[in-house]
């Protein structure tokens, strides 16, 4: 017993390892075209992890995640206009520190709101705050915001793997192996009941959603310097929102490793779409058709699929539970 | 003064179709227990369906819609199953799947048609286009009237089917209590197909109204999805009688924003106050919501 623990232990390491090694080494031997596609492979799948945290550990579907992103977006597009020239590593924590506030104090009231009214108060919050982007002068408006161009894909391969490799430990930790993560999935389960528990459901509902706020402006930031031009539309536009709900649900809501693959899966068809071809408005009633599939016949996302799979576990769920 | 009472009788006359557009939303909330996000993609079809028959058969858009009415509700009748299907389903969350099948189906439509007829706003002709009359100190288009009459045809119709007939009654006693209305002898499944069915159609045609006054892009569909939404919220989520007045005051807080502040500020009034109206009083501001 003792061995074979110890055995499937030490592969699980191994293939963590060797999964590590490869990403960490991969920009060596592929194409500049290639790695931005994995680049973009791990934006959204952190994209995702963070939306999992409101919509999939805390049971509140979100469709206004995309306001956080474009908060990152902006707070480091404006600070880096050529006037205030502050350096990009330095707006990254206002970014965070922004959409934090914002999340911590929209969070209260809204999370109120339960199901289906919860979901229509964020997508109204998001589509006002991009119809404010659109107004104000500062964003640039429909115009758009230019941002100081730095052309290194390495340097935004690597800080998209570190943040989102962050995002998932961080999201595995809290989530799977503290308090506030049975607190989290206790109210998602039965709120009134975890309520009579003595959990402090507003104040942990706040925090799950301040955490995935922060972790989506983070990633926003980043997307903005990557590629230097930013318009309401594309920071905040619903489209954003859209992909961070769908990754999900194919991967598998509310499990630490589905996002992940849903999110390589998808971005994959996007990118493919997108190359061979030429038309990426098929894309739109692809994505569609994918989420209206996935409620009918896979409920638990593709994870459910792979060996000894099922809520909240799967194969790359046990590999890392045995590390 | 003159500026005032136009604005306020284009309230009221797009206020009509906003009637229109929401009750059959909230009438499948009240039975079915799901927010179609698709609402803005069935007026944006409907609006697409009337520019084809007018454009390929020359059909003017007030006849067509009563052809775009009965397609529409044959094809909600038959995509209602699936929606009762994954509403009573033993999924952990079938509200939020519920929720999540509408918004595909919403981006399917708003992809498709995206894919199909590409960006361009198409604008759909009648014979009552640019004719008017004075009424005082406003000038009455007559488009817009007819479309404001047809609304509140569409409207008085669905308010006879759900008081003053037996299919009617079914209706509400599954919008009551759907267990003790099975239990009465009401084929709930199939009422429920009936009613999607119903609110596609009348969503469709309200579509094609919205079509001949404004015109119809892709992007359409997502503001009558907040339109609806709005109106609904207001109304409180479910009450049919409430959509009267809350369309009413979307149609004038719009046509008031429009004239006195610009247009371009509309929008952002519009979702300022949903979610406000959300935050403060999720019931509406009626408090008939359920």
């Amino acid at each position: 017993m003792v061995s074979k623990l110890s055995r499937s232990r030490f592969s699980g390491v191994l293939a963590s390892f060797v999964g590590l090694v490869i990403l960490a080494v991969l920009p060596g031997f592929v194409d500049p075209y290639s790695l931005r596609i994995v680049t973009g492979v791990l934006m959204w799948a952190g994209l995702a992890c963070a939306w999992n945290i409101v919509g999939g550990y805390a049971g509140y579907i979100s469709f206004g995640h995309s306001a956080f992103f474009g908060i990152g977006a902006y707070v480091t597009g404006i600070l880096m206009q050529r006037d205030l020239g502050i350096p990009f590593l330095a707006t990254l924590p206002l970014g965070i520190l922004v959409a934090v506030g914002v999340a911590a104090a929209i969070g209260g009231p809204t999370m109120r709101l339960r199901g289906a009214y919860f979901a229509i108060a964020t997508w109204a919050f998001a589509e006002m705050l991009m119809q404010v982007a659109i107004i104000l002068d500062i964003t640039g408006g429909t115009a758009g915001l230019s941002l100081p161009a730095y052309l290194n894909e390495f340097f935004f391969y690597y800080t998209m793997l570190v943040v989102a490799l962050l995002a998932y430990l961080g999201t595995w930790y809290l989530l799977e192996r503290t308090r506030f993560g049975f607190r989290l999935k206790a109210l998602r389960d039965h709120e009134p009941a975890a309520e009579a528990m003595g959990i402090h459901t507003t104040l942990v509902k706040v925090q799950a959603f301040a955490l995935s706020a922060g972790i989506t402006s983070l990633f926003g930031s980043i997307y903005a310097y990557w590629v230097t031009f930013i318009d309401p539309r594309s920071v905040m536009g619903p489209e954003i929102t859209d992909q961070m709900v769908v990754m999900v649900l194919l991967g598998g809501l509310g499990t630490v490793w589905g996002p992940a693959l849903g999110a390589t899966v998808l971005w994959l068809i996007n990118r493919y779409i997108w190359s061979e071809l030429g038309d990426t408005t098929i894309y739109l009633p692809i994505l569609g058709l994918i989420i209206a599939m996935i409620v009918l016949f896979l409920p638990n996302g593709l994870i459910s699929l792979l060996p000894g799979g099922r809520r909240g576990g799967g194969l790359m769920g046990r590999l890392l539970r045995k590390l | 003064m003159d500026v005032l009472l136009q604005a306020l009788l284009n309230g009221i006359l797009i206020g009509g179709i906003l009637i229109c557009l929401t009750v059959g939303f909230q009438l499948t909330f009240g039975v079915l227990h799901v927010i179609d996000f698709a609402v803005g993609g069935w007026v944006m079809l409907g609006g697409y369906a009337a520019y084809w028959a007018s454009r390929l058969l020359g059909i003017d858009p007030f006849i067509s819609v009563f052809f775009v009415f009965a397609l529409f509700t044959l094809i909600g009748c038959a995509l209602g199953p699936l929606i009762y299907h994954v509403r009573t389903s033993r999924y952990a969350r079938p509200d939020l799947m519920a929720l999540a099948f509408t918004f595909g189906i919403f981006i399917m439509m708003r992809g498709g048609a995206l894919w199909l007829w590409s960006f361009d706003s198409r604008s759909v002709g009648s014979v009552l286009s640019g004719a008017s009359f004075s009424l005082g100190p406003v000038t009455v288009p007559l488009l817009r009237l007819s479309a404001f009459g047809m609304a509140l045809l569409l409207g008085l119709g669905l308010f006879v089917l759900l008081y003053r007939t037996r299919f009617g009654l079914a209706v509400r006693a599954v919008a009551q209590n759907r267990d003790h209305a099975g239990l009465m002898g009401v084929d709930v499944k199939r009422v429920s197909a009936y009613v999607y069915g119903i609110y596609t159609g009348i969503t469709a045609s309200a579509g094609v109204l919205l079509a001949t006054i404004y015109s119809v892009n892709p992007e359409v569909g997502v503001r009558y999805t907040l339109f609806a939404f709005f109106v609904a919220v207001l109304a409180g989520l479910g009450s049919v009688g409430g959509v009267l007045v809350a369309g009413l005051v979307l149609g004038l807080v719009e046509s008031l924003v429009g004239t006195y502040v610009g247009t371009r500020y509309s929008l952002l009034v519009v979702f300022a106050t949903l979610y406000l109206v959300l935050l403060i009083s999720p019931k509406g501001i009626l408090q008939r919501g359920i």
